[in-house]
């Protein structure tokens, strides 16, 4: 009796002796097909599949192991990367812009707010205090003003280091849109229901999609909020209410009394979602947004 | 630089500390920067006991560990090739180590450390399923399992009644804390005994990682 055996080098016909009697280098279907009709071999058992690994323990074998497993390898590694990796990187790229922005913008007051104090105290909005003050002649100076004089080589770094910011800020922006495209594509019901960002972070946390789909809407809900959870059961401290979903524009505008409603209600919705988006369901992103929505209306 | 009781790794004592060494088989490349010691023609690699839990294991005492030179080896949880590329050295061009971890990341590094040296063979799968594999590697000498799953003893079973000789040697890095992290080390150790013994494993040789990694176990079975 003998065996039929293919792996990556070929396909073989082994003996009883587990001598190869016959071969086929790089296997197709149809090669395996014909060897088993020409030597009427059976497929080993456990047992002998156990015994004919051992004959490729040889290291006669062992470069086209190598050169086969890299080459196979290789191309897993390739087809590994799916859209959830594409978003985490860019989450994480929006939250590095977001920290290095505001260092390099706080610097950046202190640095203007030598010259014209009186205006960078008024201003608290970042982006709307660089645009005005980059524009010529729209910031004046008041007349008595604790702002020293500068000459024109002072200022130059200064605004100098406003443009580098702004030009931050509008990669920022675009990676946003980066953003949003590939959630639609890859979840459109999270993205609509939790917004592109918030979505996203969920995923991160998550580490998949498949993961975030299968989790139950209270673990959605708390997603982020980790510490005060554990410090909830360990010292009875009280309960948090959301995690990152505490960004969403429906908790940020509602009363503190009605948060934990809502969180709920939310991260019902996103579970929903979720689960949809990783089936490939059909788009009920809208329909989930406006129930959210008139149930909340204030 | 002399030969240490364990074959083909090298040891040096420098006051009360004793360094490890493998001869690399591939001069001039340092895998994870380690220091390398230049001796006569050869080149030996520094094993660092904190990166490594074989080097650790050796560290604290064990005899052998029945790692040959010419061995054919299954190592499951390659990661990015750290312990892989000294066992890579001890097993010399001669043998093969078959490299599996599941993580596309790690192993990436994984592959441009396989492309130099032509003894590693990268495997991209899950050890939990050890069929998937079947037709890209070949029966081993020895077993090397160091992954941290809850489930890693089972995982260890099913690779050796799969891929392991009869009278092959396997490696087990027991990490207690992924068990079960509400249970005690020494509790979740004898439920791992109690498991390998009941498969028909010989335990040879049990280790504690002490100082170098927390609440791990070496265990030298033999098949």
């Amino acid at each position: 009796m003998s065996y039929i055996f293919s792996n990556i080098l070929g396909t073989f016909i082994i003996d009883n002796n587990l001598k190869i009697i016959d071969r086929v280098v790089y296997q197709h279907a149809s090669d395996e097909k014909r060897l088993l009709l020409k030597h009427g071999a059976v497929k080993p058992d456990n047992d002998a599949l156990k015994s004919i690994l051992g004959v490729f323990k040889d290291r006669a074998y062992s470069e086209k192991f190598h050169s086969i497993n890299l080459e196979l390898t290789k191309a897993g590694i390739r087809d590994s990367v799916t859209d959830e990796f594409l978003v985490i990187e860019a989450v994480h790229a929006i939250d590095d812009i977001t920290k290095v922005s505001n260092t390099l913008m706080k610097r950046f007051r202190g640095w203007y707010a030598l010259q014209n104090p009186e205006y960078e105290h008024s201003e608290t909005d970042n982006e709307i205090l660089l645009g005005n003050v980059l524009k010529a002649n729209t910031v004046k100076k008041e007349k008595i003003s604790m702002g020293a004089h500068f000459s024109k080589e002072d200022i130059e770094p200064v605004m100098e280091l406003g443009e580098k910011i702004r030009v931050l800020y509008r990669l920022r922006s675009s990676q946003e849109k980066y953003l949003d495209g590939v959630m639609g594509r890859l979840c459109p019901n999270v993205s609509e229901v939790a917004g592109a960002l918030i979505g996203a972070r969920l995923l991160v946390h998550a580490r998949s999609l498949r993961r975030l789909a299968m989790m139950p809407a209270s673990t959605i809900q708390l997603l982020g909020a980790e510490q005060a959870l554990f410090r909830h059961m360990r010292t009875g401290a009280r309960a948090p209410r959301h995690g990152l979903i505490v960004a969403h524009p429906l908790l940020v505008s509602a009363p503190q009394k009605m948060h934990g409603k809502i969180a709920r209600g939310l991260a019902d919705k996103i579970a929903i979602a979720a689960k949809v988006d990783y089936f490939r369901g059909k788009f009920i992103g809208n329909k989930l947004r406006e129930e959210l929505e008139k149930k909340f209306a204030a | 630089m002399k030969q240490s009781s364990i074959f083909e790794v090298y040891e040096e004592q420098k006051g009360k500390r004793r360094f490890l060494y493998t001869k690399s088989i591939l001069k001039g490349n340092d895998v994870y920067g380690e220091r390398i010691v230049n001796e006569g023609n050869d080149e030996y690699r520094e094993w660092n006991p904190q990166k490594s839990k074989l080097c650790a294991a050796i560290l604290n005492g064990v005899p052998n560990i029945f790692l040959r030179k010419g061995d054919f080896v299954l190592y499951l949880g390659s990661s990015t090739g750290t312990t892989v590329s000294h066992v890579s050295d001890i097993v010399g061009t001669e043998g093969l180590v078959f490299a599996i971890d599941i993580a596309p990341i790690v192993m990436r590094d994984l592959v441009f450390l396989s492309e130099k040296r032509n003894n590693i063979v990268p495997v991209l799968a899950d050890a939990n399923m050890p069929e998937t594999y079947r037709e890209r590697i070949s029966l081993v000498d020895f077993l090397y399992q160091d992954v941290a799953q809850k489930n890693q003893v089972e995982i260890f079973l099913k690779n050796a009644r799969m891929y392991l000789k009869k009278g092959g040697y396997a490696l087990i890095a027991v990490k207690a804390r992924s068990i079960d992290v509400s249970k005690r080390p020494g509790e979740v150790y004898r439920q791992v005994f109690n498991e390998i013994e009941k498969s028909g494993m010989k335990i040879i040789d049990k280790r504690n990682l002490d100082p170098f990694q927390r609440d791990h176990l070496m265990l030298f079975c033999k098949y």
